[in-house]
This record gives C-alpha cells, sequence and structure tokens, in this order.
C-alpha cells in the first residue's frame, strides 16, 4: 500500500519562476490497485510520480509505503519498494552493459550489492524464461548490448526489470509515449499482463484519456498539484472519454484547452 | 635504432604507467568523472612510500601505504565532488594543488632519493640474479600488472563494480535500482587513485628517487595509454579494455623512446611534452581516419 497525504512541492521559490507544482495532493493506493493517472501538461503528474519515487523531496506532507515514512528518504533507499519504467526508452536500461547486466541490476533492486559476480549461472534460466515471455527472442541475446536494441524493446526489457523483484508499487511515467504506436500497444499489453499476473500494485500516467479507461482498475485526475476526481468500479466501468470531460468540467468549472487531452 | 636497455626501460616504465591508465580508465570511462587528481596522487604514492623506505619499513609495506594514500586524496575529490557540489573537474584541479603543498610537507623537500635504500626490487634482484639486471623490473611489474588487472577484471563483474558502471552509465537507473550513486563514485575515484598512488610508489622506487615534480603530466600521460590503446584493441568487453590500458601505455613509452632515440630527427629530451602532445593528438584522431578510409573503401568495393 501506498499513501501520499498534502504534498506540497514549489519549484524556484521566491524566484520570477516560482512554479507550485503539487499543492496538497493527496492519494491512497491500496495493495492490488492499479491507477490509472491523467491531467494536462502542468498538472503535477510526473512531479508526483518522482515524489514517489524520491527523486524530488517534496516541502511538506507525509508520503508512506507499507507502513513506513519515506518521506525524506534518497530515491536509492525507497527502491526495494519502488519500481519505475520512465518514458524515455533510453533512460530505464544502460545501454553499455550487456542485457543480462541490466536484468542481474535489477534482480538486486534495493538489495546489498557484494563482491561475487553480478551475472550468476543461477538467474539464467530465470532470465530466460522472463525474457521469452516478450517473444522478441531476446532470450538468446542475452550477452548483446543492451544499446543494441529498438526503443520498443528496451522498454519492454525496463518492465521485465521492474517486474523481476517484487515491490509495494510500480510507477509507470508515461511509459509508452516516446513509442510508435504499434509498439506502444504491445508495450500496453504487456504492462497488463505483468501486473496481472504479479498482482501489482501500480500507478500509470498516460497522456490519453482513452487508455486512463480502458486500463487498469481506477482513474485519478489531477489539475493544479490536487487530485480532482477519484473514480473507480462501476461508475467507471460505464465511462467514455466525453463522460470524463464533463466530470472535469463539472469539478472545476473550466474548460479544458490541453488538446493533448481531447485527442484519441 | 633502440637499444635493448632503452627497449626495457620503455616496457619498465609503460608497464608502470598502465596502472596510471587502469586508474583512468575506471574515473574518465567507467564513472564518467574526469579526474585531474591523479597529477597529485602518482607524487604522493611517491613520496610516502619513499619517505616511509628512508625510515627503514617493509617496502611492500609502503607501497601499501602509498595504495592508501592514493585513494584517501581520491576520496577528497570525490567528496567535494558529492557531498559539497563542486564541478568534478574543478574538484578535482583542487586536490590536486592541495596535494602539492602536502607532498612537499611528507617528504620535507623537494626530492628524496631511495639509492641504496631497500626497494621492493631488491629481493627480485639478488632471486632472479641470472637475469640481465634491466630485464629484472619488467618481470616485477608485469607481475603486478598481470595481478591488478585480474582483480580489477574480477571487481568489475561483481555485484558492486557492475553498480559502479551503471553509476557511470546512467546515474537515474542506477538510483532507481537502488544503487547509491554517491557511494560507488567515491569507491571509484578512491580506487583509481589508489593504483595511481600505486604506480607512484613503484616508479620512485624503479627510478631511485621520489621528487615533487613527477606528477606534472601523468594524468596526459594516463589518457594518452588509454586512448592509444583503445585505437588498437576496441574496448567492447571490461577484460579488452583493461588490456588496452596496458598496450597503451607501452605503445606510448616505446614510441617516446624511438622518437628520442631517432637521433636522424634531431629530438632532444626536451621535447618530451610536445611529443606526447603530438601523440595524444594523434590517437584521438586516427581511430577516425581509420573508419573513414574503411568506410570509403567498402563504398568504393560497392
Amino acid at each position: 500500500m501506498i499513501s501520499a497525504s498534502n504534498l506540497k512541492l514549489t519549484f524556484g521559490k521566491g524566484t520570477p519562476l516560482e512554479n507550485p507544482a503539487l499543492r496538497g495532493m493527496s492519494l491512497t493506493v491500496n495493495q492490488g490497485e492499479f491507477v490509472t493517472v491523467i491531467g494536462s501538461n502542468g498538472a503535477g503528474k510526473s512531479t508526483f510520480l518522482n515524489s514517489l519515487a524520491g527523486e524530488v523531496m517534496v516541502d511538506s506532507g507525509q508520503i508512506v509505503v507499507d507502513n513506513q515514512d519515506v518521506t525524506r528518504l534518497p530515491t536509492h533507499k525507497r527502491a526495494r519498494n519502488v519500481a519505475r519504467v520512465f518514458q524515455d526508452p533510453l533512460a530505464g536500461t544502460c545501454e553499455s552493459l550487456s542485457i543480462e547486466e541490466n536484468l542481474a541490476l535489477a534482480i538486486k533492486r534495493g538489495q546489498r550489492r557484494g563482491l561475487t559476480a553480478a551475472v550468476k549461472a543461477r538467474y539464467m534460466d530465470q532470465f530466460r524464461s522472463s525474457l521469452s515471455t516478450l517473444k522478441l527472442g531476446l532470450e538468446n541475446r542475452l550477452g548483446d548490448k543492451m544499446g543494441l536494441l529498438s526503443g520498443g524493446q528496451r522498454q519492454a526489457v525496463s518492465l521485465l526489470m521492474a517486474s523481476l523483484t517484487p515491490s509495494s508499487i510500480l510507477l509507470l511515467d508515461e511509459h509508452t509515449a516516446a513509442l510508435d504506436p504499434k509498439t506502444a500497444n504491445f508495450v500496453l499489453e504487456l504492462t497488463q499482463q505483468i501486473i496481472e499476473e504479479q498482482k501489482l500494485t501500480a500507478l500509470m500516467v498516460t497522456h490519453s484519456m482513452k487508455q486512463a479507461l480502458e486500463v487498469g482498475s481506477r482513474t485519478v485526475m489531477l489539475h493544479q498539484g490536487q487530485v480532482v476526481f477519484d473514480i473507480a468500479g462501476p461508475e467507471r466501468d460505464g465511462l467514455e472519454v466525453k463522460d470524463l470531460l464533463g466530470l472535469f468540467e463539472q469539478q472545476r468549472g473550466l474548460q479544458i484547452d490541453d488538446d493533448s487531452l481531447l485527442l484519441d | 635504432m633502440l637499444s635493448e636497455i632503452a627497449f626495457y626501460g620503455a616496457l619498465e616504465t609503460g608497464l608502470i604507467y598502465g596502472l596510471v591508465a587502469f586508474g583512468i580508465y575506471l574515473s574518465f570511462r567507467v564513472l564518467d568523472f574526469p579526474d585531474l587528481t591523479v597529477d597529485g596522487s602518482f607524487p604522493l604514492g611517491a613520496a610516502v612510500a619513499a619517505i616511509l623506505i628512508l625510515q627503514g619499513v617493509n617496502p611492500w609495506l609502503a607501497t601499501g601505504a602509498a595504495v592508501l594514500a592514493g585513494m584517501a586524496a581520491g576520496a577528497v575529490t570525490a567528496l567535494l565532488n558529492v557531498k559539497l557540489n563542486i564541478l568534478n573537474l574543478l574538484a578535482s584541479i583542487l586536490t590536486m594543488i592541495a596535494l602539492y603543498s602536502v607532498n612537499l610537507r611528507i617528504m620535507g623537500r623537494p626530492n628524496v632519493a631511495l639509492l641504496g635504500e631497500e626497494t621492493v626490487l631488491e629481493w627480485w634482484y639478488d632471486t632472479f640474479d641470472y637475469l640481465p639486471y634491466h630485464t629484472v623490473p619488467v618481470l616485477l611489474f608485469a607481475i603486478v600488472v598481470v595481478i591488478g588487472m585480474i582483480l580489477l577484471w574480477r571487481f568489475m563483474k561483481s555485484e558492486t563494480g557492475l553498480a559502479m558502471r551503471a553509476t557511470g552509465a546512467n546515474a537515474r537507473m542506477a538510483r532507481a535500482q537502488g544503487i547509491a550513486t554517491g557511494a560507488m563514485i567515491v569507491l571509484g575515484v578512491a580506487l583509481s587513485n589508489g593504483l595511481v598512488g600505486l604506480a607512484g610508489a613503484l616508479f620512485a622506487q624503479s627510478q631511485g628517487a621520489a621528487d615533487v615534480t613527477m606528477g606534472v603530466g601523468v594524468i596526459v600521460i594516463g589518457l594518452a595509454s588509454l586512448i592509444g590503446g583503445e585505437a588498437v584493441i576496441t574496448p567492447s568487453t571490461v577484460i579488452k579494455a583493461l588490456l588496452a590500458c596496458v598496450v597503451g601505455a607501452i605503445m606510448y613509452r616505446l614510441a617516446i623512446a624511438l622518437a628520442l632515440n631517432a637521433n636522424f630527427m634531431g629530438l632532444q629530451a626536451q621535447d618530451l611534452n610536445l611529443i606526447t602532445a603530438v601523440l595524444v593528438t594523434l590517437a584521438i584522431v586516427l581511430p577516425g581516419v581509420r573508419t573513414s578510409i574503411r568506410s570509403r573503401l567498402t563504398r568504393n568495393k560497392a
């Protein structure tokens, strides 16, 4: 379980560029929930995810992961509980390392690293079998450099790496946005498959309202650093994109002027 | 062209600079941390070893102390960068400058002679007295370099070593995998300067003196060895990269020896730094030229 309460964060405090990114954001995600997060540009989606991961520190508020207050912990101390896939396919893996070395890094996420060989023979079966679920033939290319893979392949491996060890929450930050539509679909299906099989708790940021409603079990919309609505269950099942837009306007009494939200 | 003594001399210093190149590989390549501390940690290693040897300490213990001193210097540079957020290059320059004073303090004078003292080489000279005198240091340093190479290779393949490589290649990803990137930088830069301290200690013992100015340009020589080696051996794996360091360092010393011995060219000892700069430039430019020639050839064939 992960719980954020009253998170506040202002970038560039005291400068002309002062930008309040989070203005009292609160959200509790229960075990096994798959939450999709939408919101216009600057709504605070990425900042929220970064604050959960520890990449940015909030000014005030509290973040609790599995009953542990992690608000002041740096990224690497939260890594045991928090797995991530980034928007940029190059960000989630090391291109100068081989596929098996990347996986070996991930299998030790949040654990002590010693002086024994990183790529162990006993990992190999697990690496091969999980890579074979991707159906990309990567199980026969364990020694290849990550840099030889395409963006979609790398994103698929990133996803696999995030699910190699158990975590309290999986954070997906528009992880299909940089891919072509066909690859994006593949990665999205893979995401759903992995989350379902391993019963992961996940938070997925997306730019597409359609995707936000079709994927996952709960949808949250952010606006100006706050949750403006939060919908799940049967109420959500009957919802369409135009209803979502209506709900948003009703909640805030605002017109959405961001084209990217209206598309598809 | 090159006398036998000059040849073995080049091998001897080449092997020592191979250790420097290992260190520079760690900082520049693995951690992507441009570290100029080595210009200070090389004479630091020499100074610590020389002073301890003069006081009658076992030469291997003195050399070990030099490694620790080098590691401490590297740790200072890394901490300036990680904890105080000073730009890595500047942090290393600050430590390098500071070490000049530290080295003078350690030695108490600008240079210390080791002639007639018990160095790590004595036992080898006695044991292998049937070998020509000038080949004995080559034997010892080759063994040191091979041991160093194997240990470094094992380390790079270990869980911690892999974490260090990830830190240099993609720090954000490394943090997300739970790697304390700051600690990895401190460990890596310390290790790098420990190797350079070792090189300094061995260099002082093989040359018979430690001098406060002997560090000038070590960074350039190390980089020249690294880049030159990479031009000959493509560093696609860790072991190849380490091999490239040694080969590059030996090639560099041989090239210097050749240039200085080529009387017809009219070069003299004082031209050393100029030759170094020319060789480094060549080493950087040549791989590009090679690829462009190759692509032109294949184009013609097609």
